[in-house]
């Protein structure tokens, strides 16, 4: 099939990334409903679950070769620090003890934007990297790091973005600590003008916590060399960017590392980058001749591995009478930690409600604390938060019902890009929530139950973007007993990639799903993005079904070869090739397979470009329904109804476990976890699951979810958007109006703990 | 280093294991590095998040009884003579047992790391429970962290188990030959019995205690968390649990072993005769796993000054009986906390029991905790309070509270004021106004200063609401 090489722009995760790609000339037409297929967007059970539940599934920290050894690192202890001297005689002397890498032997790696170093003289927060021993085991490891001597000369620091913005406060780095020097802005219309129309101004001020990804799994990678090939197994969420980053870090061809993971245990974004440890295990590896494995453990998880950072938010609105908003501005503070990345939440703000008028400035602040990255829907959660509130407290102020409110400013098109959206059917899940949840029960005056625990129901809404795009490639192979094999380099975080690759390929070919081996997770195979971004199924699909299409073309071509018949005069229908004219004239795909020998049928697909001059974007609500005991505090979630626009469902099993897991977490957000720093030495107080809380199965309330949309007609010819983020961003927001509504006290800094509470019924 | 080998003896799955080994190292790291048996997985080593669930399955009286335990915190010591059971140990031949089932077919698994922990914890749940109940087959899970599917399609699967099989027996033998013959567990279950009963004949004697002993290890829930690379380095004496019954009681005067665990006390018929409530005060304490090796001897000693069994003991006015090699001594348990973490307690003595009388056949008793995660947490305040009414008047009062002091505070000016008066409004104010007095919090990652006194006084009216709700309202009280 005609392929061409276009420039593509998608969203990932916080930013538009430009590449090229290779995609199909010719498009698909889009697939019908879903009750007009067979395999797609039935429960299909995941197709990986056998090794998930038997224990028999390999993750990277189950990974064991012949001759392994580990990796352990050495962390500073300090907030803000410069290496003086390091010492490891004592610790080389330990029997066991191979290798130690430091800042004394390792070259210099630029790190973190080319901020820092992978062993940098300059620790700029607790759990900064100092050296890594590799031993004969982990316990000797371990041991050795306590003998290496070190002498730092610590500096002061500083561990909040507001103590980081004051002229006389430590610099991070040489430079000042706000990121860039100024904020990120954005201006739309004239908000001076738009407050001057208001009937009524709000002006309110938000804080979010830090909160950390903490997946079951803690990163690790096992590194090994052939000769001058490198193979890294890998628990990452992006296998080409690791094998980039290995590949230029140790200054080898990219062609010469393979990254591997088949398995793994959750990254939330965490795992989207190559860590330090594993440039660690390559070097060390290369070095002594052996595969080198490094996990770092649940509290390096909670100190280096990166967070959603915190947020401090300054919302305004402006509201005329009738419920029309005249303007919005949003001042937001995060701190990134001590290396650059992003802190902004403004974009809800810019785009969910109609409103011309609108002005945000976004502070990244650097502070001495652990660097923040991409964590499931970075800035919606926070920017969520705030802006759900101020909503209801206007609609409040104006005495409009809050669900009203919002569809009175309803945006029916993408206000910063200015271009329709391929779809949006947020109304719908509106009034699915509302029916769910029956949300005429709420308490017209909040707190006005005369009782010891008060109930609530609160609603907040989300966007995201999570249409995908090219490239993305998949090779599907035809096997001589017509099982087929797809082969692509996306990755399985547990999202279900496995699962509903097999149901496409098998939904075109009109074959069991049984048939259809899945191998993912290799960088061998051909390109496909990282899995992040709610991006992996409406990029990964398309391009399987094209490979498949392309098959099914094949088939056809064969059986005409073997039928002695014109192509055109042929149908491909269930694994059977046959004579539109004569119905006896007719080849299955086992005898076409057993007919090439041992030639079997190959193809390549690519996703195919999104429409232009629009926006893609995934829509959704929820409503929470909490009670909350006045006497001591303890919020309970009772019940969530979710309802949500994101285009075609490919397996309700595994999209309703995405949907659940972000609700879960959202509730984390909301209610339990937080990551305390001391601000005093500039410590993590919270550096274990004792102490960081994670909701249990005691914690999880009844969800009931409603998916609203058909498919997306003009993003791909699958219609599916991403909803691994989607899940979470509206669910603090929906808890925190809800709490509201049962004690008529507005919590306006997360988490909602039974101290907060009770400090706002009896201070 | 690692001198103290000891010859230990057991049963992992299916297969006979005989080892050299030192006794402190942990259940998890021999099933992951020694045996390779990788389906138990490292998600944190402190017992927080039940990935390494394992079933330990022991001879008791005869009775071969299993219970679920972290192995991260689990010494090989303990394995002695025992049924070590890891996901492995689960698996049928050919097709997957229907609660490995209902994990695929109601989305119970996503990631799959915490999966086989899950399957391990309600599978230990089928076998314990006399009869199966939906709550309380969730409440089996309490241990486990799920951070993907957000524990929904696992409650799922957990109600279609338990819809297509139902069963009520207490007898052992006759429910594992059942879950045999209905494939939740392997036909090597059978023989388990008679292979320990063999084992048992030929174990080497318990270990004791030498001048060397660093650490006293009992149910090691505290101790494996702060000090498992150290404990693997020095000699250590593990604390086995005494084949005698571990609760007793004579004329109202009761016993608790030292070495009886959490989950003895809520199972224990004597225990829910007395405090029909005891699952509920419980079930917030820690989780399932750590509650099934957590002992009663281990919170007191701990010394945390909150400590949920402590605070139950307090208001109880229990006496801690006291034993070493030569001497046996009591201390009541109000008078036995010195300061933060220090005890009136030798090195070598260990707490062989504790003790409490109840003489009034109509007493009333209440636990408060409030924590920022419900379960699975340790408190930021909790309360205990012991009652007798005679004519309408408080004719005795315990009253304790954990997490306003460096320890574990019995609230003896409370107590003398509230004696002999009314349990009225205007009373339990001013009761409030002396408890406030009596107490010392700092703030700490569990909230302010502050706050621990507002929740303690919120606490104090609890306790009051709950046991008079005909005479108290909270409107009047706040």
């Amino acid at each position: 099939m005609a392929v061409k090489i276009i420039k593509s722009k998608n969203f990932v995760e916080t930013d538009f990334v430009e590449s090229l790609a290779e995609v199909p000339v010719e498009e698909y037409k889009p697939w019908p409903e879903n009750d007009k297929l067979k395999i797609v967007g039935k429960p299909v059970s995941r197709i990986d679950a056998y090794e998930k539940v038997s224990g028999t599934a390999s993750y990277t920290t189950d990974k064991f070769l012949p001759n392994m050894v580990y990796g352990k690192i050495l962390r500073s202890p300090h907030p803000n620090a410069i290496l003086k001297n390091l010492n490891t005689e004592k610790a080389e002397k330990l029997e066991g003890v191979l290798k130690i890498l430091s800042f004394k032997n390792c070259p210099e790696i630029s790190w973190y934007y080319d901020t820092s170093l992978l062993f940098d003289k300059n620790l700029r927060y607790q759990g900064d990297e100092v050296a890594c021993v590799a031993a004969i085991s982990e316990r000797i490891a371990l041991e050795a790091l306590k003998l290496i001597e070190v002498e730092y000369e610590t500096l002061p620091f500083v561990t909040t973005a507001s103590e980081a913005m004051m002229s006389e406060s430590p610099k991070v780095h040489g430079w000042g600590n706000i990121l860039d020097g100024k904020p990120d802005t954005y201006v739309r219309g004239d908000v001076e003008k738009g407050f001057n129309e208001a009937d009524q101004i709000i002006e309110e001020e938000f804080n979010t916590q830090v909160v950390v990804h903490n997946p079951t799994e803690v990163h690790c990678s096992l590194a090994n060399w052939d000769d001058d090939k490198l193979t890294i197994w890998d628990s990452t969420q992006a296998i080409f960017s690791v094998r980039d980053t290995v590949a230029a870090s140790l200054k080898i061809p990219s062609s010469k590392v393979r990254v591997i993971k088949k398995f793994m245990g959750g990254g939330f974004g965490s795992k989207l980058e190559a860590g330090k440890h594993t440039i660690m295990a390559a070097l060390i590896s290369r070095d002594i001749g052996k595969p080198v494995f490094i996990s770092v453990d649940r509290k390096e998880m909670n100190l280096a591995v990166g967070n959603r950072p915190d947020s401090n938010q300054k919302l305004k609105i402006g509201v005329k009478k009738d419920g029309t908003i005249t303007a919005l501005s949003h001042i937001s503070y995060g701190s990134v930690g001590a290396y650059p990345d992003s802190a902004g939440c403004s974009w809800p703000l810019k785009t969910i409600y109609l409103c011309p008028n609108v002005k945000t400035e976004e502070y990244s602040v650097l502070t001495n604390s652990g660097r923040s990255r991409a964590m499931r829907a970075p800035g919606h959660v926070q920017g969520t938060f705030a802006l759900e509130a101020i909503i209801d407290d206007a609609a409040e102020k104006i005495g409009m019902d809050p669900l009203e409110f919002r569809l009175k400013n309803y945006a029916e098109t993408d206000q910063v890009f200015n271009v329709p959206y391929t779809s949006k059917k947020l109304k719908d899940a509106y009034l699915k929530g509302a029916e769910i949840i029956r949300w005429k029960r709420r308490n017209k005056t909040p707190g006005s139950q005369n009782s010891e625990v008060k109930n609530g129901i609160g609603m907040a809404t989300q966007i995201w973007w999570g249409g995908g795009g090219p490239p993305a490639y998949a090779a599907l192979k035809l096997n001589r007993d017509s099982s087929i094999n797809v082969f692509a380099g996306s990755q399985d975080l547990g999202t279900g990639t496995y699962t509903f690759i097999a149901q496409v390929a098998a939904e075109v070919l009109e074959i069991p799903v049984e048939k259809i081996k899945v191998d993912i997770g290799d960088t061998d195979f051909p390109y496909c993005p990282l899995s992040g971004g709610s991006m992996t199924a409406p990029s990964v699909a398309p391009a399987i079904r094209d490979a498949a299409e392309q098959m099914k073309g094949k088939l056809i071509s064969a059986a005409a070869a073997i039928l002695n018949l014109p192509e055109e005069e042929l149908m491909y229908s269930q694994g059977l090739v046959s004579s539109i004219k004569e119905k006896d004239k007719k080849i299955s795909i086992t005898e076409i397979v057993s007919k090439t020998r041992n030639r079997e049928l190959i193809t390549n697909g690519a996703r195919e470009k999104n429409p232009d001059g629009y926006a893609t974007n995934s829509f959704g609500v929820q409503f929470a329904d909490v009670s909350v005991d006045t006497l001591t505090g303890k919020v309970k979630v009772n019940k969530i109804a979710a309802a949500y626009d994101i285009g075609r469902t490919l397996n309700p099993k595994t999209l309703y476990n995405q949907i659940h897991g972000g609700i879960i977490q959202g509730l984390g957000y909301a209610l339990f976890e937080e990551r305390l720093l001391d601000r005093k030495t500039g410590k993590v107080l919270t550096t274990n699951l004792h102490s960081y809380k994670i909701p249990t199965i005691k914690d999880a309330p009844e969800i009931e979810i409603a998916i609203v949309s058909q498919f997306d007609p003009l993003n791909s010819s699958i219609g599916v958007k991403g909803v691994g983020e989607p899940a979470i961003i509206p669910t603090a927001a929906a808890i925190g109006n809800a709490v509201y509504n049962a004690i008529g006290k507005r919590i306006r800094s997360l988490p909602i703990t039974p101290d907060k509470i009770i400090k706002a019924l009896y201070s | 280093m690692n001198t103290q080998l000891k010859n230990i003896k057991f049963i992992c799955n299916d297969s006979d294991v005989e080892i050299n080994i030192h006794p402190g190292t942990t259940v998890l790291d021999f099933i992951r590095n020694t045996l390779r048996l990788t389906g138990t997985k490292e998600g944190c080593r402190e017992g927080d998040c039940g990935a390494c669930t394992i079933l330990i399955g022991e001879l008791i009286n005869n009775r071969l009884i299993y219970s679920s335990a972290n192995s991260c915190l689990l010494p090989m010591g303990h394995m002695n003579g025992k049924h070590l059971v890891t996901i492995e140990g689960l698996n049928l031949k050919k097709t997957l047992n229907p609660v490995q089932q209902a994990f695929v077919d109601e989305g119970g698994t996503q990631c799959g790391f915490c999966t086989p922990g899950f399957i391990i914890s309600l599978t230990g749940y089928l076998l314990n429970a006399n009869n199966y109940i939906l709550s309380d087959a969730v409440n089996s899970l309490d241990g486990n962290i799920c951070r993907c599917t957000g524990h929904i399609g696992i409650k799922r699967a957990v109600e279609k188990i338990l819809q297509n099989f139902q069963y009520a027996n207490n007898n052992e033998t006759e429910k594992i030959l059942l879950l045999i013959e209905n494939n939740f567990l392997p036909e090597y279950f059978k023989n388990i019995l008679n292979r320990l009963k063999e084992i048992s004949l030929s174990l080497k004697e318990e270990f004791k205690a030498t001048e060397k002993s660093k650490y006293i290890v009992s149910g090691g829930t505290d101790l494996f968390v702060q000090k498992w690379d150290d404990i693997i380095n020095s000699d250590i004496v593990l604390i086995n649990k005494s084949k005698e019954k571990l609760i007793t009681e004579v004329d109202g005067k009761f016993f608790i072993m030292g070495e009886a665990t959490v989950s003895d006390l809520i199972n224990s018929e004597i225990i829910k005769s007395i405090f029909p409530d005891i699952k509920n005060y419980f079930n917030l304490f820690g989780s399932l796993p750590i509650r099934n090796r957590a002992t009663v001897a281990g919170n007191i000693v701990n010394a945390s000054p909150i400590g949920d069994i402590t605070c139950f003991l307090l208001a109880l006015n229990a006496t801690v009986h006291l034993s070493n090699e030569s001497l046996k001594r009591t201390v009541p348990l109000k008078d036995f906390f010195k300061g933060y973490k220090s005890l009136d307690k030798a090195p070598d003595e260990l707490i062989e029991s504790v003790s409490f009388e109840i003489t009034s056949e109509k007493f009333l008793f209440n636990f408060e905790k409030v924590s920022r995660r419900t379960y699975l947490d340790i408190a930021s305040v909790n309360s205990s309070v012991y009652l007798e009414i005679l004519n309408g008047e408080i004719k005795e009062i315990h009253l304790s509270a954990g997490g306003v002091a460096p320890i574990p505070l019995y609230l003896k000016k409370t107590r003398n004021f509230l004696l002999n008066k009314k349990p009225e409004v205007d009373i339990i104010i001013d009761g409030a106004a002396i408890l406030n007095e009596e107490i010392s919090p700092i703030s700490d990652a569990r909230g302010s200063a502050e706050y621990k006194r507002l929740l303690l006084r919120q606490l104090f009216y609890a306790h009051f609401l709950k046991l008079f709700p005909e005479i108290i309202n909270a409107e009047e009280l706040l």
